[in-house]
């Protein structure tokens, strides 16, 4: 939220810079098999953001002190390529990409029948290839898409959005200027067969009103960015 | 990257299909995968491409940013290539700081590059002594089918050929776009059941020997060359491999320009 307030995200007539209206979702469309050499692997295009994921395994836990003897464990990786962000990322982990690897693994492996595969791990690999705000639920969209075309049980996939707000306005799915100039974010991981939640976050500011507001847009999103995922794994158009 | 023991099996199947003239995916000798090369593909960078080579994909993008030049070279911008292996591309590559083996291959790409001349380091210079462009060119793996080193040349020569210097971004000018000379191609070279073949995969990789590569120029020049892994060969081997290296480049750099000319 950097909150400059100099930049008008939204004109007289509700548009938005992008031309969405406030309750509209950006573009998505996904590809699975995009990692050939992977076991199961999905490609989000969502607005400008470019996603990649790629899953491996079930395969021997390494080293022994991570295995756990019930449960296979998730291991996954969020990280944005150096040319995906205006100014280059310099390669590495930092404590944001660790922080989002954390919380994505936790979303994943509440739906992940992890039971099936004790002392097992599977890898996940979340890579960001262009980013325009939004990259973590990008990410975990994605991911529940690859572990899917890799054929790992889950009891749901996850689909990811995040609504927010700018000059006062609620808006669904926010794009780099809202994310950048907004005043809230409100990025949430929902089950779309339940509507239960496995992952939630949220900074900025915002009334009762706006937050049940943009809770109801991430789910409307989910809706619609599920369909896109069936379709996907399904092949053709659904 | 771990390197999971390799099966003799595999070695023995391979020396085989050697012995009769043969790769185990039907490719001839000097055969290289079917390429795919796309410009422009990464709206984030200021120059992009992506390959494809059978399984084998890769990305580079090249970013700018502004340095101060070095005191012994004041007139000169930099340019810095950096490969990175990612465990996305294949199940052997592992998490944490760049491996040997990723080292090398920015190494070696950066090598065929930066020896080119491709890229004028004057013509980087803003202002001297005070300010000049980085050209810093970023090569990444999406899935490792083999061959990772000729897929990162192709995508970075491509890319540094369309890109733009983002002037007006940094208030320092107008864009516009970066002066590549010479467009610089590696070829590389595998030794499989005890014979060079091109564009080796995955297994006949794992079931090799040692390989090397050969950055050939616009007139043929040689700008750079690696020897890689263990092995001995001779100089009759390494004539024969010159010299097809020298028509397999001049391929990949029509290819290139044609991908640059449909921008």
């Amino acid at each position: 939220m950097g909150g400059y307030g100099d930049v008008q995200c939204i004109d007289e007539n509700g548009m938005r810079l992008d031309g969405r209206t406030k309750d509209e979702v950006r573009p998505v469309s996904i590809e699975t098999g995009v990692v050939p050499v992977a076991d199961g692997s999905a490609r989000i295009r969502w607005g400008l953001n470019d996603c990649i994921a790629a899953v491996y395994g079930p395969m021997e836990a390494h080293p022994r002190k991570i295995q756990r003897q019930d449960r296979a464990v998730l291991d996954v990786r969020y990280n944005m390529a150096p040319f995906s962000t205006t100014d280059r990322i310099r390669p590495g982990f930092n404590r944001r990409s660790r922080e989002i690897s954390k919380v994505t693994a936790e979303a994943l492996e509440s739906v992940v029948l992890t039971e099936l595969y004790p002392r097992s791990k599977i890898r996940v690999e979340i890579e960001i290839i262009c980013a325009e705000a939004g990259t973590r639920c990008a990410g975990i969209t994605a991911a529940s898409v690859a572990l899917a075309h890799a054929g790992i049980p889950m009891t749901d996939m996850v689909v990811s959005v995040a609504s927010g707000k700018v000059h006062d306005i609620v808006v669904c799915d926010l794009n780099k200027e809202e994310d950048n100039y907004g005043e809230a974010d409100l990025p949430m991981g929902i089950l779309p067969n339940t509507g239960e939640l496995v992952f939630l976050q949220m900074d900025g500011d915002l009334s009762p009103e706006q937050f049940q507001q943009a809770w109801d847009y991430n789910m409307e999103a989910a809706e619609v960015i599920h369909k896109e995922m069936v379709r996907a794994l399904k092949g053709g158009d659904e | 990257m771990s390197i999971p023991l390799v099966p003799n099996l595999l070695r023995a199947h391979l020396a085989e299909l050697a012995a009769e003239d043969k790769r185990h995916d039907d490719r001839g000798q000097f055969q290289g995968r079917d390429v795919e090369l796309e410009v422009n593909c990464l709206p984030r960078a200021e120059g992009s491409a992506r390959v494809r080579m059978g399984d084998t994909i890769v990305l580079a993008g090249v970013k700018f940013q502004i340095m101060t030049p070095y005191p012994d070279r004041p007139n000169e911008g930099g340019l810095m290539c950096s490969a990175e292996v990612r465990p996305v591309a294949g199940r052997n590559w592992e998490a944490g700081p760049p491996s040997a083996e990723s080292i090398e291959l920015g190494r070696v790409v950066d090598r065929g590059i930066r020896e080119s001349g491709c890229i004028n380091t004057e013509d980087l210079c803003i202002i001297p002594g005070e300010k000049a462009w980085q050209v810093i060119l970023d090569v990444f793996a999406v899935s490792d089918d083999g061959n990772l080193f000729d897929a990162f040349g192709l995508a970075a020569i491509a890319a540094l050929r369309n890109a733009t210097v983002p002037a007006e971004r940094f208030e320092v000018g107008e864009d516009m776009p970066l002066d590549v000379s010479k467009t610089p191609i590696m070829c590389s070279y595998h030794k499989v059941g005890g014979r060079f073949v091109y564009d080796a995969d995955k297994r006949e990789e794992l079931g090799g020997d040692e390989r090397i590569h050969i950055t050939l120029g616009d007139d043929d020049h040689v700008h750079s060359l690696q020897k890689g892994l263990k092995g001995i060969f001779t100089a009759a081997e390494f004539a024969e491999i010159n010299e097809q290296a020298r028509s397999r480049c001049a391929e990949l750099r029509d290819m290139v320009n044609n991908a640059l000319e449909g921008e």
